[in-house]
């Protein structure tokens, strides 16, 4: 288990996720966010996409596990903030790379990048912080 | 353009009961792996044994299985969804992009946990001919504690 002792400005970490064929649609059963723009490939292309979109809140739990895993502890998160820059669609692989920026007032404060396969940013603005005073109840 | 008149409308409460398997298949999911666990094999990259594991999770800091932070969306994000579906303010889905979101979270969400969730749209604008829909997104556990506050942004292209 890591302390905040273990945490430096200056770490890095990084994730990598495939938006398979499935993935809209299994995130969807996961999660309960049926909009026909994630299952329905005519409805994404209605929207002006190549087909059917990835749920931004995918992308920011691919996000938030790559800091968990970081974090050494899910439950430590105490904020997550992004921007959605940019769609992920099937057959898209996001890069996640995090970079601790802050260790202070029991809060370790990460910046984290979210490009896809063209190196175009899928987040933008994305931040968390896990706070390590007090733990959980 | 959607009325300002809906500036302040309430969603909720919704009340939801926590389950072990949905975090399961939640944490399986977002690694790689399948809801349901079945016809598939174990996602390459497994998840957080706290998640999933109920031995691991026991000895963890928390005593017990967690739910993994953007489990949330199973019951915080209905006040969102049914302000962008809600037929007072015409928002055609096909053109609504989910833009920005943000979490402040409270007490872990555990398995039998029961949490009510309240939702109202605190901003509405216009920019560029864009309308700009922002619900905000307060959950409670049955301790009273606040377990997340989301802020969940919308677009509209025209």
């Amino acid at each position: 288990m890591k302390s905040l002792a273990d945490f430096r400005a200056g770490d890095t970490f990084e994730l990598v996720r495939e938006c398979d064929r499935y993935r809209p649609t299994y995130y969807a059963a996961a999660s309960g966010d049926f909009n026909p723009i994630h299952i329905d490939p005519e409805v994404g292309r209605r929207a002006g996409q190549p087909g059917a979109i990835l749920q931004g809140m995918c992308t920011m739990a691919w996000l938030a596990d790559a800091c968990a895993r970081y974090f050494d502890d899910p439950g430590r998160i105490a904020k997550l903030e992004v921007r959605f820059a940019r769609p992920v669609s099937v057959g898209d692989t996001v890069r996640f790379e995090g970079r601790c920026v802050a260790v202070e007032g029991g809060r370790v404060r990460v910046e984290v990048t979210a490009r896809n396969q063209r190196g175009e940013d899928v987040l933008k603005n994305a931040i968390a912080e896990a706070a390590f005073d007090g733990g959980s109840p | 353009m959607i009325d300002r008149k809906h500036l302040g409308r309430r969603y909720g409460p919704f009340r939801y009961v926590v389950g072990l398997e949905d975090i399961r298949d939640f944490a399986t999911t977002i690694s790689g792996g399948v809801p349901g666990r079945v016809f598939a094999g174990a996602p390459a990259d497994p998840p957080h044994p706290w998640h999933v594991d109920e031995a691991a999770a026991r000895v963890s800091p928390h005593g017990g299985i967690i739910a993994p932070p953007t489990y949330c969306v199973r019951f915080a994000m209905r006040p969102f969804a049914l302000a962008c579906s809600d037929p007072a303010l015409g928002i055609d889905l096909v053109r609504l992009l989910h833009g920005e979101q943000a979490f402040e979270y409270g007490d872990v969400v555990r398995p039998g946990d029961v949490v009510e969730t309240t939702g109202e749209i605190v901003d509405l604008r216009e920019k560029a001919g864009m309308d700009f829909l922002t619900v905000r997104s307060t959950t409670t556990n049955q301790r009273g504690k606040v377990v997340v506050v989301g802020t969940w942004k919308a677009v509209v292209r025209p």
